[in-house]
């Protein structure tokens, strides 16, 4: 699914911000990506979704190089990639149905078929009355979903999430982590960058660590002994709440 | 409920992703272009005018040469004048290469030179040349040089003017001025695509972040392009409509003024329908520039981004 061979990257003249980071994610898998700031988390995301291009190494994407793709290849590429911006990146003129449609729309679907996707999916994340809401008007917590009905609305093959947990309290981010176990469980590759240890040590998933630009693959076991969050009881694996609070988000006015 | 909600949402799928609508960047281009529009449509006008002057007087002098037969050298009889002119008309009629000869009446010499002199009422009383008007064969015309010798055997100081000299000249200034005044219509069409590539960059700037994510959800360059050209179609058309508008006055006014200056010397202004065609391309013309301006300049800008 995810390939980097000796992936390095540098911005311009500046250090180097990943050096010869090599990693393979499988299909239908989900990793955190973790480290501390200024890692290069977003900047090892931002190659996944074709948003910066590696200095030298080679990346496949679903069994392509991506050197070689074309503009327009890459872009029927990105249609596959489902991404939970860190800043949300919801465009404040369109309403909540315009901005989860955006996908779908660039993707050239008919009308009728966005309506019917874009609707059942918002109210499938609680904001069926908020359809014609601007962003502004919304929580953070709002704003949040919309942003990931946004990601996974054209149902990406990977789903890549850059800090979702950023600004929220551990009790929201448990259910968005929740909510992207059950996207993963339909067979979506989840990747999510995040800072939060604490909270990854309760999910029993492969860890992506960026140090100094280098990768160390773990898993979140290894996690536990130094997290101070217990990990989730095998009762927990049970039936879990995804649902997402109004607020509490980054963008809360309140 | 789902139907309405569904209904909800089809008002609210309309609009446009890039809200060019709603901001400064292309607040003037119409304005801009409807300037340009209008002196792109006074610049062709002039050119169809001297297209029209040029042809005019390049098939209306080139097939003709006038002879002209003096009056003043001798006190001669209205007979006599007569006579030797029916002579040198039977001379230019039988001579091969000539077409025809007609002599020119006293009224009509007066009147053509009416234009230089005005309606004087001494005009009948001048010393004025008999002139013959001779239509040559284009294809094997006369050498004038032979035919002046003749006739003056006949007219001592009979003259023949061919008129290439001044002919000559005055299609030299019109075809310069025609070459002149579709090099304006070029520089102006310049002008507005280096305005609309300016505020398409300027719209690009501002809209950054719409247009990186659009990329990034997997638009095509030509999508984002769409966005741009639609809105620089529009304003180029409606700008070009205005500036045609106040062309069309402005021309009908310049027409009016023309028809009461009553003088040969100048054109009428009259266009064919194709020349009004012509001029109502021009807001099509100027959309088009526009559309393929902006989209030239946004796939060009896109292709910076990985």
């Amino acid at each position: 699914m995810v390939r980097f061979q000796d992936v390095s990257l540098r911005y311009g003249a500046g250090p180097e911000i990943l050096d010869r980071v090599s990693l393979d994610l499988a299909p239908g898998s989900f990793h955190f990506v973790i480290g501390a700031s200024g890692a290069g988390k977003s900047s090892l995301l931002k190659m996944m979704y074709l948003a910066n291009r590696p200095t030298s190494g080679r990346i496949s994407l679903f069994g392509r190089d991506i050197s070689t793709l074309s503009r327009h290849d890459a872009a029927l590429l990105r249609r596959r990639i489902g991404v939970v911006f860190q800043d949300f990146r919801l465009l404040d003129h369109l309403s909540t149905l315009d901005n989860v449609a955006l996908p779908l729309r660039v993707s050239g679907q008919r009308s009728e078929e966005i309506r019917k996707d874009v609707v059942e999916l918002l109210t499938w994340v609680g904001l069926a009355d908020h359809l014609d809401a601007k962003p502004a008007t919304l929580s953070g917590g709002q704003q949040q979903r919309v942003a990931i009905a946004r990601a996974v609305v054209s149902r990406p093959s990977l789903l890549l999430a850059d800090e979702p947990t950023g600004n929220v309290d551990n009790r929201i981010a448990e259910r968005l982590l929740y909510l992207f176990e059950e996207l993963n469980k339909r067979g979506t590759t989840i990747v999510v960058a995040t800072h939060n240890e604490a909270l990854i040590s309760r999910f029993n998933y492969p860890v992506i660590r960026l140090v100094r630009g280098e990768v160390r693959l773990e898993h979140a076991e290894t996690l536990i002994r130094s997290s101070d969050m217990p990990p989730r009881a095998p009762a927990d694996q049970g039936p879990r709440d995804t649902s997402l609070p109004d607020d509490g988000g980054p963008g809360s006015a309140g | 409920m789902t139907a309405a909600r569904e209904a909800q949402a089809e008002m609210l799928l309309r609009k446009s992703v890039v809200p060019l609508n709603s901001d400064a960047t292309g607040r003037f281009l119409p304005w801009l272009v409807a300037v340009m529009v209008y002196l792109a449509a006074l610049a062709l006008v002039s050119a169809m005018a001297m297209s029209k002057i040029v042809t005019r007087w390049d098939h209306g002098l080139s097939g003709q040469i006038t002879v002209q037969l003096p009056v003043t050298e001798n006190d001669l009889t209205e007979a006599e004048i007569a006579t030797r002119r029916d002579d040198v008309l039977a001379l230019l009629r039988q001579s091969p290469g000539v077409l025809s000869a007609d002599h020119i009446g006293r009224d009509e010499t007066a009147a053509l030179l009416e234009p230089w002199l005005g309606q004087a009422s001494g005009l009948s009383e001048l010393p004025l040349p008999d002139l013959i008007a001779v239509e040559i064969d284009q294809l094997d015309p006369p050498s004038t040089a032979n035919l002046t010798a003749r006739l003056i055997e006949i007219v001592p100081g009979a003259t023949i003017d061919d008129h290439q000299r001044w002919l000559g000249n005055l299609l030299n200034l019109a075809r310069s001025i025609e070459i002149v005044a579709t090099l304006v219509v070029f520089l102006v069409g310049l002008s507005a695509v280096i305005m609309v590539v300016f505020v398409t960059r300027m719209g690009l700037a501002v809209h950054y972040q719409i247009v990186e994510l659009l990329h990034l959800v997997g638009a095509q360059d030509s999508y984002i392009a769409r966005e741009f050209q639609v809105h620089s179609l529009k304003l180029g058309f409606f700008g070009g409509l205005v500036g045609l508008i106040l062309a069309a006055v402005t021309i009908l006014g310049i027409t009016q003024l023309l028809g009461r200056a009553d003088t040969a010397l100048l054109p009428a202004l009259t266009l064919k329908p194709f020349e009004w065609l012509v001029l109502a391309a021009l807001p099509f013309a100027s959309a088009l520039v526009a559309m393929l301006t902006a989209r030239l300049t946004v796939l060009r800008t896109l292709s910076r981004i990985p």
